[in-house]
């Protein structure tokens, strides 16, 4: 319903606040973080900059990015994206489901379906499980 | 735009015509079931349980497409709202595929020749290890390969019925993601192996996103991803061009590369050679008719009205892909990469038929994809036979004077390798034959000459393993031939008899290739 | 279809009175909105430290301005004059950017949402929302998963092993909580038939959601406090292990930023599950007409309503103890995304099967899927066994054997048993020689 109200609303031009709210919150965002360097106390020294850990030497760890991470954290990324794109499909079909009827259900409960048959494996595989 | 959502009060769902992709929907079902038997089945039950689910699927699919093909109609149908057209053809390659499914999977589940069969335990295990070292002793087995086989060869059923781009892509995403993961769980030789898959999957991402490159600009030029819709687009002259070739272009570098037609061929020998035999074997033969089957639908439904501009580009691309096999097949002491670049030169030669766009040319390349299919995948099974203390003897120099050892598999394999050479009475000779008699009948006269050179060039290199195996004193330490167990000598024999009653008697699969053509509306 | 011509007809339709706006009202508008985000934090701030402290027998802060409540404002103040401390280790280029991405989806989130009906201000008509999209609700919900990127990448560029574990964690708190929610969204959208914010408030005349989708409300605000990274869910910061988590090693004003950014995320999801589930800016039981639903008066239910589920975010904290990581994962993913998947399934069958009085072709898809969702439901009840596995081999240890995870440990050891039984034949010995030399009479002053 309000889809078709669009046409009368001047097309990209109603994005123009949402342009102008995120100069300002990146203006205020950028401006906060650069005052603490310029109005804060600047007395560095060895101890202040080595990475926290409770207060022993830091351990020798791998450098940035070069790091490897638990492998179980991959496996809820390729979850999340799997029931992501679940989700967006499922907006677009909520939107119209009333069009589209006991048709449009039976297709969507197959299509949910379809998903829990890689949750069923992925959960009796304990993929799900963290220990 | 109001218009567009007051449409939206009755949404029809479109016809579907269940009868007709009923055998994709049995394997792409099966797949799904069998995912739910790898979690809901217990580990001793998982093997049986998958083989007999596959292989009833197969029958299954089989028996739904021949209850279907009897009284197809002549012209096609198109379902799905228009994405799926199943006609003569398809219903031909889907044929192909099933029955070659039907092998490959037969070598995928055997497990006497490599106790516990030819695929890891468990997937995860670092190469080298001594979790890696135990798991080779095991007879565990990763039993998802017989899903992932499935939902590949659905994908490829759906790849050469698509009738639209976007389908077609998404097709062939769901062939190739289960063929990456599967190349890379060989028992042995972890490291070659997942070395292969890797391989594959970056350079098949890169393909994909050229055909998907590919198919923005088509739809940018014909304002529709239909094939017949872009075949419409065609026949006026006002659009851009540059799109047009740029697009058919790029999407023929992604079709061409799963068809491993060089110059996209640099995958094929590393992958051949470092996946899992059983999974090179369904690769190579099926893989290779799903990547064709999708090359002549689209050149045929929607680019046959501008072949005269593409024609000479294809030539070039038949030539370079014959010669790089022909020529670098020589070169060969690996029979797996052997093997993977005689591929590449048969898909010079399946090129040629696909030019012609041609009733001709169309059922004789039908035709060179099911002998080749059978012929290659019994190949692998052959070689899969060869064995020593660490697993298969692929290097050639092992092979040596085999005929002394295993009088049987030394026949066969030089029966095969003939069939590959092109020899009267096997189906080879019978491919060739009517793939360069449509080319000659569609005057590409110079293009097939050159191919019967080429062919002659890589007859030689058939020519040479089995001088080797014959006329060579077997080496003292060389590996010894595994009795096979049912599955694989029930591969192998499909796939000789297959080989011989092709080459013997063709009449009848050429009948059925030659059925009737593209189903071309929309 | 009539009605919709008839809306369409009418030339002030809430989209077009907030895309005739003149620039100075967007301006005042975006201001307004910028700046709602750190005055409720601020304000939060010190409400969360007075109820959490009343909750436990104890004042909260009381010194700052009248009955304390100027502290955080103080703190608000001191927050720049601090140093800041950045770790040689980290790279410093996202390090600086990390603040930024978190904060600005948390300040433009509030964009979206309606906080009251026409009004007037300084003659012009307009309606109280900055921007009316087809699709605010995914506006809403593409800030609150972009926030998380912020998240991340601070844990990662810190270069040190608590923040990327806190950031880590985070990562995939959010996102397992985000599927939840966001299937709690599809059947508010599936009811009301629109992705506009808006107009879901005004599909709520005849009823709140709250009620009529009741089993999403529970997941919608379950999962609203895993993906704000609150209590009881707030692992990525759990000072018992992970010390600060992602900000361990922020500081001043950085810091300000991630401390605003959960805070004006906790204010956009209670502003948005007002919006979803409360009737957004409407009084109850009376229609949209009626006088409390006009003019300025909704702002403040709008406002109430958001209090009260800004202060059960508070409760929350006061009361509950912070789960174990893995019992949280498993709440996500084996509770609210199959409970919220079954739910929106059955809701969409129920609804479909209402408006078709009359069941046609599609009543074998439905029943097929009734009965699929049957197997689900069974097999979610189905006693969680492990299957054994007898050939696995353990994949960690990096080539080298190591122990079996469930390696006996015995409770003696050969030596400790030679050592037991020499002592023990000390003491034996010992009232024989106590009572031989006078040594013995020593052995309790040293």
């Amino acid at each position: 319903m309000v889809l078709a109200q669009e046409s009368a609303a001047t097309g990209i031009g109603i994005y123009l606040p949402l342009v102008l709210l995120f100069a300002l919150a990146l203006a205020f965002a950028v401006f906060s973080v650069l005052l603490g360097p310029l109005v804060g106390p600047q007395r560095y020294n060895k101890a202040k900059q080595a990475a926290y850990e409770c207060g022993i030497e830091p351990s020798p760890q791998p450098l940035v990015g070069a790091g490897r991470m638990p492998v179980a954290y991959y496996v809820t990324a390729m979850l999340f994206i799997l029931f992501d794109i679940e989700m967006v499909f499922l907006f677009p079909y909520a939107v119209s489901a009333d069009a589209l009827g006991l048709w449009g259900v039976g297709a969507v409960t197959l299509f949910i379906a379809t998903f829990f048959i890689a949750d069923f494996y992925v959960w009796r595989r304990g993929g799900l499980d963290w220990n | 735009m109001t218009n567009v959502f007051l449409a939206q009060a009755d949404i029809e769902a479109p016809p579907i015509d269940y009868a007709a992709i009923l055998p994709m929907l049995i394997i792409l079902g099966a797949a799904c079931v069998g995912v739910l038997f790898e979690a809901f089945l217990p580990k001793h039950q998982r093997w049986p349980g998958q083989v007999t689910l596959s292989l009833l699927a197969l029958a299954g699919a089989g028996v739904a497409l021949g209850a279907y093909a009897g009284d197809s109609p002549e012209r096609g149908v198109t379902t799905l709202s228009g994405t799926l057209a199943v006609d003569r053809p398809a219903l031909f390659l889907w044929g192909t595929l099933l029955a070659l499914a039907l092998a490959a999977l037969l070598l995928i589940a055997d497990r006497s020749v490599e106790p516990g069969g030819a695929f890891v335990a468990q997937a995860g295990i670092a190469p080298g290890t001594v979790q890696d070292r135990e798991q080779v002793g095991s007879t565990g087995m990763q039993t998802e390969v017989f899903p992932l086989t499935l939902f590949a060869l659905g994908g490829m059923m759906a790849f050469t019925a698509a009738n639209d781009l976007l389908t077609m892509f998404i097709a062939l995403e769901v062939l190739s993601l289960p063929l990456y993961l599967m190349c890379g769980l060989a028992r042995r030789r972890r490291l070659i192996s997942q070395e292969a898959a890797v391989k594959y999957f970056l350079l098949g991402a890169f393909a994909s996103a050229f055909f998907l490159y590919g198919l923005a600009l088509l739809y940018g030029y014909a304002g529709s991803v239909r094939l017949a819709d872009i075949a419409n687009a065609t026949a006026g002259t006002d659009r851009s061009d540059t799109l047009l070739f740029a697009g058919l272009g790029l999407l023929l570098v992604g079709l061409l590369f799963k068809g491993s037609v060089g110059p996209f061929h640099t995958w094929t020998p590393d992958v051949y050679q470092g996946a899992p035999t059983p999974i090179t074997a369904f690769m190579a033969a099926c893989t290779k008719v799903a990547a064709f089957g999708a090359i002549l639908r689209v050149l045929t439904v929607a680019f046959e009205t501008t072949n005269w501009e593409w024609r000479g580009v294809l030539w070039a691309v038949a030539i370079v892909s014959m010669l790089i096999g022909a020529v670098l097949g020589l070169t060969q002491t690996d029979v797996k990469r052997m093997i993977a670049y005689s591929s590449i030169a048969h898909a010079g030669f399946l090129l040629i038929g696909t030019m012609a766009l041609t009733d001709e040319g169309l059922s004789g390349t039908m035709f060179y994809l099911l002998a080749y299919g059978f012929t290659t995948l019994a190949a692998f099974g052959v070689i899969s036979l060869v064995r020593d203390s660490t697993g298969e003897a692929t290097h050639l120099s092992a092979w040596a004077g085999l005929a002394k050892r295993s009088p049987l598999l030394a026949g066969v394999f030089t029966f095969l390798l003939l069939a590959l050479a092109g020899i009267p009475l096997t189906s080879g000779f019978v491919g060739k034959f009517v793939v360069f008699s449509a080319a000659l009948s569609d005057g590409m006269a110079p293009l097939v000459v050159i191919a019967l050179v080429f062919s002659a060039v890589a007859a030689f290199f058939y020519l040479r393993v089995v001088v080797l195996m014959y006329f060579s004193e077997p080496a003292p330490e060389g590996p010894s031939v595994s009795v096979p167990g049912a599955f694989t000598t029930a591969a192998i024999t499909l796939g000789v008899v297959v080989t011989l009653l092709l080459g013997v008697a063709p009449t009848f699969a050429l009948d059925w290739a030659g059925a009737g053509g593209f189903a071309l509306g929309s | 279809m009539i009605p919709f011509l008839a809306q369409a007809q009418d030339p002030m339709t809430r989209a077009e009175l907030i895309a005739d706006d003149p620039l100075w009202l967007i301006l005042l508008k975006a201001v307004v909105i910028l700046l709602l985000g750190p005055i409720l934090t601020i304000f939060l701030i010190v409400w969360e430290r007075k109820a959490v402290g009343r909750m436990q027998n104890r004042p909260g802060p009381n010194r700052v301005g009248p009955g304390g409540y100027l502290q955080s404002l103080a703190d608000a103040l001191k927050l720049p004059f601090k140093e800041q401390v950045i770790p040689e280790t980290a790279d410093r280029k996202v390090y600086f950017l990390a603040p930024v991405i978190a904060a600005v989806p948390a300040l433009i989130g509030l964009a979206a949402i309606p906080f009251g009906p026409e009004v007037t201000i300084f003659g012009e008509r307009t309606a109280l929302q900055l921007i009316e999209l087809p699709v605010s609700v995914l506006l809403v919900l593409a800030g609150a998963s972009i926030g998380v990127y912020g998240i991340v990448l601070a844990g990662w560029s810190s270069g040190s092993p608590y923040p990327l574990l806190g950031g880590l964690r985070s990562a995939a708190q959010v996102i397992s909580y985000e599927i939840a929610m966001g299937l709690a969204i599809v059947s508010v959208v599936l009811y009301a038939q629109s992705l506009a914010t808006s107009a879901i408030v005004d599909a709520q005349q005849s009823g709140w959601y709250f009620y009529l989708l009741f089993p999403s409300f529970l997941i919608y605000l379950i999962s609203m406090v895993g993906e704000t990274n609150r209590a009881p869910f707030d692992l990525p910061e759990a000072e018992s292990e992970l010390v600060g988590g992602f900000h361990t090693e922020y500081s001043s004003m950085k810091f300000a930023m991630f401390f605003l950014a959960e805070y004006v995320n906790m204010v956009i999801v209670s502003a948005f599950a007002t919006t979803l589930f409360l009737g957004g800016y409407l009084f109850p039981f009376v229609g949209a007409d009626s006088p409390l639903n006009q003019g300025w008066l909704p702002v403040l239910w709008f406002f109430a309503k958001m209090f009260v589920l800004l202060f059960g975010f508070i409760w929350l904290r006061g009361t509950l103890p912070r789960f174990r990581y893995d019992q949280f994962m498993k709440l996500g993913w084996k509770v609210l995304v199959p409970a919220a998947l079954v739910w929106v399934v059955m809701i969409a069958a129920i609804r479909a099967i209402r408006n078709d009085g009359n069941v046609s072709t599609g009543q074998i898809l439905v029943i097929g899927g009734i009965v699929i969702v049957v197997i689900v439901l069974l097999s979610l009840l189905l006693p969680e066994k492990k299957v054994p596995d007898e050939d696995s081999v353990p994949v960690t240890g990096g080539g080298y054997p190591v122990p079996p995870l469930n390696l006996k440990v015995p409770e003696t050891t050969p030596r400790r048993k030679a050592l037991q039984a020499k002592a023990k034949a000390a003491r034996k010995q010992e009232p024989a020689a106590l009572a031989s030399t006078k040594e013995g009479s020593n052995h309790g002053d040293v």
